[in-house]
């Protein structure tokens, strides 16, 4: 057992964190805020197909790099760190995953490669009116109509859904409120019948509501089994989950670091404040939660990779990651004092962020859920 | 980056795990703070085999180490099943013996304790020196071959059955307080040197017993001191980095959860049955993610173990698990309703062992370099941030 990175790995890491350091600046970060239309760079997209980022996961011989999710948080990370705005999540991990595992040989063959050369853009539309993140409470219809589907309903939370190509929709085909009778469809996003409407957030990121009116979409368009998009979709969705972790984790590393900094310089009572118990305990507290969160995504991430029974790991990681980053940004932002809370001060993009990722992909409640099922309802999982 | 053990590991830890089938009996179940004979014969029979002195070269009856984590698995291994584990002898006492000492010293007592003969009190905490080591008060008086030591110490575990003390004491009165302290190796029999009991709020067979020892004109040869004089306070720090990694394995911890989970999963009060309750369901799944953080946390601490001492990795698995000790014996008890304050008896889940748990829990917190002082090492070492205790350090421009 040996936890250090490998040198392929710290190399990706350096490359990757030299790049966003260059080109991902809090300017950049408050402009795609402010004054894109996307909310993220399709010069910045370009690029990472061209460093061959956005092929991380997908097979060699559809151009792909090829490699494993472990590689992928190492590079996802330090997106994190700079807390990054691009469609990465969902079109390079999340649907090139699924389409790598259930797509169609013609569908592999064709859908690949653009995600490599970054021609096509994915949105993830999943999330409804729920609380939770339960593929029972989908509801968005797809009904067989000759060799068609026609949907209808509304997605919410969907980010990225105006620069998108091509929605990863979840689909209810079958049974009511159950696992079962989900269909995956790869709906173009520029189908007849979709509207969208944007959901403002605290990050001021792009998440957007999605109707469908009587959208059709082609036979086509189903990725997958019908009625088993749940079974397709779940292996993926860790991955992407565990990716995402990554993303909070770095955010959350940055943001611990620029409130070490501060603790050291900023004075009070004679003193900085870092030299105060208090302020210490917070920081060390915080860094052992990042830690454990951190070793807790790649160890996740190095079962998945193993092929192994993983949703108990993925689901702590989760639950974790997403406390920890709540916390972090929270409690960082506290040692700022009041300049925490000023529109000006920039580690207040990260506090904007904090809470709005805990509770994405499935807030802590759900993933615990989640945990519950693994450790209660199933055989004892011997923690090792 | 691997997480799997490697087949040389796994190979040991079967070793480990068949020891413990064949020589595991009940009396040898407990805790770290008392010793049984039965307990002692189990680490004899480890000591048979080399794996006390893993790691120490063989001159001085140590054995090769077959791999860097060895002495990790076999503690966890241990730690897993409640059985006694590589300490402080090993951990704090010969680590700090054979980096400080004489040859003289470390041929008499290095092979002894690898041979698990002669059990060892750690003597340091006073009335007024508890978190504060460096300012222990005790004197030991420089009389030429011998010093003289007139005082006391209390919270002493282990002093009732051993034979050495391993002893901190003053030396320098005048000079700066850490840099006045030696330690010595004493002779439980020395005269001067007698016991009163003190009595924990765990069970009697449990944590119950440890003691006050007190020292009036005690001698102690010049040849007991160890390594230089006035250096002790520097060897009682480094060797707690050692301790705080040893002592606390967090295996005992997943151990105790996986209990405490299955008995939920069986728990039925009149046909009430906790599994279909949200919110302990919750809780538990929450306690999953704590308790595994854990095991990362030690994962992190071992990784670096095998290139150099684990300071700050040792600082935050101390503080995380004691942390995770005092909150997973609450939610234990808080799952079982009013019975959860019964201290035994009938409807006592796990005869009340988890309300014993439960009571010496936040001493985890406290003792061997607290959760507050290992965050003080967090912040110290990892983040750079200046000594809380000492001088305004200002920032540089
Ligand atoms: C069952 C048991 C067994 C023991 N075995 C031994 C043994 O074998 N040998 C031995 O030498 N000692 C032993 N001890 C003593 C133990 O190590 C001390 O109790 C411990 O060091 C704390 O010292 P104290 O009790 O004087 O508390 P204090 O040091 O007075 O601490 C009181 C409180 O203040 C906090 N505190 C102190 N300093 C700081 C700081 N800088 N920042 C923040 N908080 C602080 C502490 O965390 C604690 O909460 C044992 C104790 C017990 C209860």
């Amino acid at each position: 057992m040996d936890i250090k990175l490998t040198d392929d790995q710290a190399q990706l890491q350096e490359i990757a964190s030299k790049f966003m350091d260059k080109h991902c600046s809090f300017d950049f970060v408050r402009k795609m805020e402010k004054e894109s239309d996307l909310g993220f760079c399709r010069d910045m997209w370009r690029q990472f197909a061209e460093m061959g980022w956005l092929g991380i996961m997908v097979p060699e011989k559809h151009d792909g790099m090829g490699m494993s999710l472990l590689d992928t948080v190492v590079l996802i990370r330090e997106l994190g760190r700079h807390i990054c705005p691009s469609p990465f999540l969902f079109t390079s991990v999340l649907a090139a995953d699924v389409i790598a595992q259930v797509g169609s040989p013609e569908q592999q063959a064709e859908l690949l490669p653009q995600i490599v050369a970054g021609e096509k853009i994915y949105a993830f539309a999943y999330q409804e009116y729920s609380r939770f993140f339960r593929p029972e409470h989908i509801k968005l219809e797809a009904k067989k109509s000759g060799d068609k589907y026609v949907l209808n309903g509304s997605k919410l939370f969907v980010e990225f859904a105006d620069g998108a190509d091509t929605l990863l929709v979840a689909a209810r085909t079958g049974e009511a409120n159950s696992q079962d009778g989900l269909t995956l469809l790869l709906v173009d996003r520029n189908s007849a019948g979709i509207s969208t409407k944007h959901m403002p957030t605290m990050s001021r990121d792009r998440h957007y509501q999605v109707d469908f009116s009587n959208v059709e979409v082609p036979g086509s368009a189903l990725l997958g089994e019908l009625d088993k998009g749940w079974e397709a979709l779940e292996p993926s969705l860790h991955k992407a989950v565990i990716a995402f972790c990554a993303y909070t984790n770095g955010a959350g590393f940055e943001m611990h670091g620029y409130a070490t900094q501060y603790a050291r310089e900023r004075v009070q009572f004679g003193r900085p404040i870092g030299q105060m118990q208090t302020i210490q305990g917070y920081l060390a507290q915080m860094i052992m939660e990042l830690y454990g969160a951190d070793m807790l995504t790649m160890f996740s991430a190095f079962q998945i990779d193993k092929g192994r029974h993983a949703r108990g790991y993925v689901a702590k990681a989760k639950a974790f990651s997403a406390d920890t980053v709540g916390h972090v940004m929270d409690v960082s932002s506290q040692i700022f004092g009041g300049m925490g809370y000023m529109e000006e001060q920039d580690t207040t993009l990260y506090l904007r962020r904090g809470k709005q990722y805990q509770l994405a992909l499935g807030g802590t409640e759900y993933w615990e859920d989640v945990i519950a099922e693994e450790i209660i309802d199933r055989e004892p999982v011997v923690l090792t | 980056m691997d997480f799997d053990w490697s087949p040389e590991e796994i190979a040991f830890r079967e070793e480990v795990r068949e020891f413990i089938r064949t020589e595991m009996t009940d009396a040898v179940k407990g805790s770290i703070f008392i010793d049984t004979p039965a307990r002692v014969e189990f680490v004899t029979k480890m000591a048979r085999r080399g794996w006390l002195g893993m790691g120490f070269p063989e001159q001085y009856g140590g054995s090769p180490n077959p791999f860097p984590l060895a002495q990790f698995i076999l503690n966890a291994e241990l730690d897993r099943s409640g059985a006694p584990i590589i300490g402080k002898n090993v951990g704090t006492i010969a680590s700090t013996i054979y980096h400080v000492a004489s040859e003289e010293m470390k041929m008499e007592f290095l092979p002894m304790i690898f041979r698990n003969e002669g059990q060892w009190a750690i003597t340091y905490t006073e009335p007024n020196a508890g978190t504060d080591l460096g300012s222990l008060q005790c004197r030991a008086i420089d009389m030429g071959d011998h010093f003289e030591v007139t005082g006391m110490k209390h919270y002493i575990t282990s002093a009732h059955f051993c034979r050495w003390h391993w002893m901190a004491l003053r030396t320098d009165p005048d000079a700066p307080k850490h840099k006045g302290i030696s330690i010595f190796i004493v002779d439980h029999d020395t005269p001067g040197l007698s016991l009163s009991p003190m009595s924990t709020i765990g069970r009697e067979g449990t944590t119950h017993r440890t003691n006050q020892v007190f020292f009036d004109k005690m001698k102690i040869p010049r040849s007991r001191l160890v390594g230089e004089v006035n250096k002790g306070f520097y060897y009682m720090m480094e060797a707690l980095d050692y301790e705080r990694f040893a002592i606390l394995s967090f295996a005992s911890r997943v151990r105790r959860y996986t209990k405490i989970v299955n008995w939920y999963k069986n728990a039925d009060f009149n046909g009430e049955r906790p599994i279909n309750d949200p919110y302990t369901r919750r809780a538990l799944a929450r306690m999953a993610a704590r308790v595994e953080v854990g095991t990362m946390l030690e994962r992190m601490a071992i990784c670096k173990a095998q290139y150099e001492v684990p300071a700050v990795e040792a600082a935050m698995n101390k503080a995380w698990g004691a942390t995770i000790g005092d909150e997973f014996a609450q939610l234990a008890l808080d799952l079982m309703g009013p019975f959860g304050g019964l201290w035994g008896g009938e409807h006592s889940p796990f005869g009340g062992g988890l309300a014993d748990e439960h009571l010496m829990a936040g001493h985890a917190r406290v003792a061997a370099g607290g959760v507050d002082t290992s965050k003080a090492i967090i912040a110290r070492r990892l983040l750079g941030l200046p000594n809380a205790l000492g001088k305004p350090e200002l920032p540089q421009r």
